[in-house]
């Protein structure tokens, strides 16, 4: 409710633009002056590079200048879309995307609970630590530890006393192989937020709940989970946003040969066929089509969260 | 107090820091311009050049050149031989290599436009040449380079581009004529099993087979313990051109090594993978699974894996390059499991098809040394490439300095003295530190066995040399195969005519020839691993989609560009 309250308050200050306020706000503006450039310099005007995406661009016509290179209209678009793994491509970056959100978001949540549950602050602060330490370990070093535990003939195969095939099953089986790999790698870093969150939450609710005879559970589901709904809803756009930028080292080094047709990814496929085959023309064209339509479901995921009444990012 | 603490600390870190990074590179104080082996230099730094004076071309003056080298490390040309060679031409290399693949740094070179002084690209060169990155030496030869003629001969017409654009870009960083003194072979069989089938050699894949059920059946365990495995394959990354596509086309096909491509006599190029006789040894592998022959975790093993596994002993065969397992068998001297190490053999599936390991291919051109368009003085550097083409050259870089790392004979011969071919053996950093056969890699060299105006070798592989570094595995192989060298045993190079083009696997193609390529080894590759793991019932299912696929791409047109291709290198050469 508190949330909400403030919102309201904040929209009663909103000022209506004007010279007079720019002038009282002139230091403020002043101050972000370098910012705004930062963001032009390096956000904005290598969007020029996007014209590569309607030319035939290779390693010979790379360094003509751009008027003299080829115009090829959206030649490169149709290349791509038509591409043999093109189609393949998109259903595992969207279906690796939903399953990597989805996981990764209700293990940090649960994650974080347990701990915000723990009354005893050294072994959370420890816990805490160690678990958001591979997340600062580079995917090289993660992949190829995992690779030892799922690969044929590897830890769990050992363990269990079967041949599982998770590395080598050309299925979704391998999406899900990945997720948890990287649920592993991120859950810590994750709770992180949730965990702050649930700081904010006044703790006098808390103790309403007690003397109304509430237990741990229903303080849980009643308390913090509704408290920390405004931050979940916030990352999940956020994440429904990157949804097309799925990492592309992380399919690399965890992916075999026989898995290829559901490891790859479109990031992947932008420098296997741009950089890989120097062909940047097309390489750009499918950076494009990814930028474009991760802005797109972004708009849309903040269309829906207002529609769901919560707090817009944008 | 804390503020000490910090301070501490980051004192501590940058020592450590410090002293990490003094053990990484050796100290460099004898360079004068302070140049170091960092591999982002890779730009052509105009150090050195301030006071050059391009009007007197025969200056000594000391100049840096920058070198990328794809299968380069680090070197910080200290060496003797090294200090030799600037001595002789004052060039000093500056090195960079690749810590990945050199094709990200290469299409990295391009986008930037800014390129080393030499490169050597490997099978990235034919983009540094459509990006027009290389200069032709086709003059700077002519002018500058009467030992790169002398040593290239005839074979110099094979380094020209194509028809269209005749211009010669690099030179090539494979030995030009010479006998082949040791290979792996195509089949590599431990030295236990080859003794316990009382050294017969294999000559069909069903006595392959056979050798291997047996053995496996009265071991199934090595002495240590180790699961046997029948025969494992390297196939998680680009290692699979290695141990499976390659020898594919050897056993299959008893095919020259021309890449993914086989090569008839009128030149017409195929995907080798669309040959009957492929899908015939496909197939085999394939059963092979099934029956717990082939390892059954090959498909998702690393390459470490790959090695460690060898490194046990328990793997009784495998078809690899020796320079990919020599890691393996290392370890494996070092055990004292000689039993454990391979066999080398001349192996196909049929005894009708002749074992073309030993031919001579012809001199391989496309992978070599070039100039690039910022080189800084492309005559300094063609001369230094001169040098190292040069008699004087050759015997500097393979054989080092005279009185230190070689002696002559009575008979004015070279020779290596005994204490110096023992602190190569067991010394791990003996090239490096003595530089000895160090600088010869990429750069033109000549074969092994051919002689200089001396009378001696160029190289320091010779008969005498490879018979005395023979293993007692191998010395019995010898007596009991009744030949000299282990070479003997195969088909030997006069029976085969030398091609008028060069292997195919180097060739710098034309960038819309290796789009399709890479398009076709993309499906290949995990469709040969579907075939071989899924059951053999569905093998011709799967092969079969695999060469549709393959058709979707292009093959035919592949296949067609690529036999032009070969026409027009062979209508320049003749």
């Amino acid at each position: 409710m508190r949330a909400t309250g403030k919102k309201v308050k904040q929209k009663k200050i909103k000022q209506k633009f004007s010279w007079q306020l720019m002038y009282k706000q002139r230091y403020l503006l002043l101050m972000s002056v370098p910012f705004v450039i930062w963001l032009i310099v390096f956000k904005y005007i290598p969007l020029w590079g996007w014209t590569m995406a309607f030319q035939d661009v290779k390693p010979a016509t790379f360094a003509l200048p751009f008027f003299e290179r080829t115009f090829v209209g959206f030649e490169n678009f149709k290349k791509a879309f038509t591409d043999r793994i093109f189609v393949q491509t998109m259903i595992n970056t969207i279906g690796l995307s939903i399953l990597g959100i989805a996981l990764g978001t209700i293990s940090a949540i649960v994650f974080a609970l347990m701990l915000n549950e723990l009354r005893y602050v050294k072994f959370k602060k420890i816990t805490q630590t160690i678990s958001y330490l591979p997340h600062f370990v580079s995917w090289v070093v993660i992949a190829s530890i995992a690779k030892m535990v799922f690969n044929d003939g590897g830890m769990i195969d050992t363990l269990t006393g079967k041949s599982l095939k998770l590395m080598s099953t050309n299925s979704m089986l391998f999406w899900v192989v990945i997720c948890i790999i990287n649920v592993w790698k991120e859950v810590g870093w994750d709770a992180i937020v949730y965990l702050s969150a649930m700081a904010g939450i006044d703790q006098g609710l808390y103790e309403a709940a007690k003397v109304d005879g509430a237990n741990r559970l229903q303080r849980i589901w009643h308390i913090t989970l509704p408290g920390i709904k405004p931050t979940v809803v916030v990352l999940l756009i956020m994440g429904v946003g990157g949804a097309l930028n799925v990492g592309m080292e992380r399919q690399m080094l965890l992916s075999n040969a026989i898995v290829q047709d559901h490891a790859m990814v479109l990031s992947w496929f932008a420098y296997l066929r741009g950089i890989g085959n120097n062909n940047y023309g097309l390489g750009t064209a499918i950076g494009m089509f990814q930028s474009l339509v991760g802005i797109t479901l972004l708009l849309i995921a903040n269309k829906v969260a207002s529609l769901l009444g919560e707090s817009r990012l944008v | 107090m804390k503020k000490k603490k910090l301070m501490a600390m980051l004192l501590a870190v940058t020592m450590i820091a410090a002293s990490l990074s003094a053990c990484g590179d050796k100290p460099n104080d004898d360079t004068s311009d302070g140049s170091s082996n960092s591999t982002e230099n890779t730009a052509g730094t105009p150090s050195g050049t301030d006071n050059e004076q391009a009007d007197v071309p025969e200056s000594l003056e000391e100049i840096t050149l920058t070198f990328y080298s794809a299968d380069g490390q680090a070197d910080p040309w200290t060496d003797p031989v090294a200090l030799a060679i600037t001595a002789a031409t004052g060039v000093k290399l500056d090195t960079s290599y690749p810590l990945s693949s050199e094709e990200e740094d290469i299409a990295l070179m391009i986008a930037e436009g800014n390129y080393p002084d030499l490169i050597f690209a490997k099978g990235s060169a034919g983009n540094l040449i459509d990006a027009g990155a290389l200069i032709d030496l086709t003059d700077l030869i002519e002018e500058y380079g009467p030992n790169i003629k002398k040593m290239y001969g005839e074979e110099l017409a094979k380094l020209k581009y194509s028809a269209d654009d005749p211009s010669i870009y690099q030179l090539s960083s494979y030995n030009v004529g010479g006998v082949t003194y040791e290979t792996g072979g195509t089949l590599q069989l431990q030295w236990d099993l080859v003794k316990e089938n009382d050294y017969a050699i294999p000559q069909s894949l069903e006595e392959w087979e056979k050798m291997l059920k047996d053995y496996m059946a009265a071991h199934p365990t090595t002495d240590d313990g180790y699961e046997t495995i029948g025969l494992t394959i390297s196939c998680s990354d680009w290692h699979w051109y290695i141990t499976l596509a390659n020898p594919a086309g050897f056993i299959a096909d008893g095919a020259p090594d021309n890449g993914q491509w086989l090569i008839d006599e009128n030149y017409n190029a195929v995907y080798k993978f669309c040959s009957e006789n492929e899908r015939e040894y496909f197939r085999w592998l394939s059963r092979m699974y099934d029956e717990g022959i082939l390892d059954n975790n090959f498909a998702t093993q690393t390459h470490e894996d790959y090695i460690a596994k060898i490194a046990t002993g328990q793997v009784l065969s495998i078809i690899d390059s020796n320079w990919d397992y020599n890691d393996a068998i290392t370890i494996l001297k070092a055990d004292g499991k000689l039993g454990k190490t391979y066999a080398e053999l001349p192996f196909t599936m049929d005894e009708d098809i002749k074992c073309a390991t030993l031919m001579y291919q012809g001199l391989t051109t496309g992978y070599g040394v070039g100039i690039s368009v910022d080189c800084k003085d492309p005559v300094r550097a063609i001369k230094f490439l001169d040098y190292l083409c040069s008699d004087e050259g050759q015997v500097l870089t393979h054989w080092g300095i005279e009185g230190v790392n070689y002696e002559i004979d009575e008979n004015g011969h070279r020779y290596r003295p005994q204490s110096e071919i023992d602190y190569n053996n067991t010394d791990t950093e003996y090239s490096k530190t003595t530089g000895v056969g160090f600088h010869t890699y990429p750069f033109p060299t000549y074969g092994d066995g051919i002689v200089d105006s001396t009378g001696s070798t160029y190289t320091t592989t010779s008969k005498d040399s490879v018979i005395n570094n023979y293993t007692t595995e191998q010395q019995a192989g010898c007596a009991a195969w009744g030949v000299e060298l282990l070479t003997d045993l195969y088909p030997q190079p006069s029976e085969f005519a030398t091609p008028p083009y060069s292997a195919i696997w180097a060739y710098a193609k034309p960038s819309e020839f290796s789009e399709i390529e890479s398009l076709l080894d993309e499906i290949a590759w995990p469709g040969l691993i579907k075939c071989i793991t899924d059951p053999a019932d569905n093998f011709d299912a799967n092969y079969d989609k695999m060469i549709s696929d393959l058709e979707s791409v292009g093959l035919y047109d592949a296949q067609e560009m690529l036999t032009e291709i070969i026409k027009e290198k062979v209508a320049m050469v003749q």
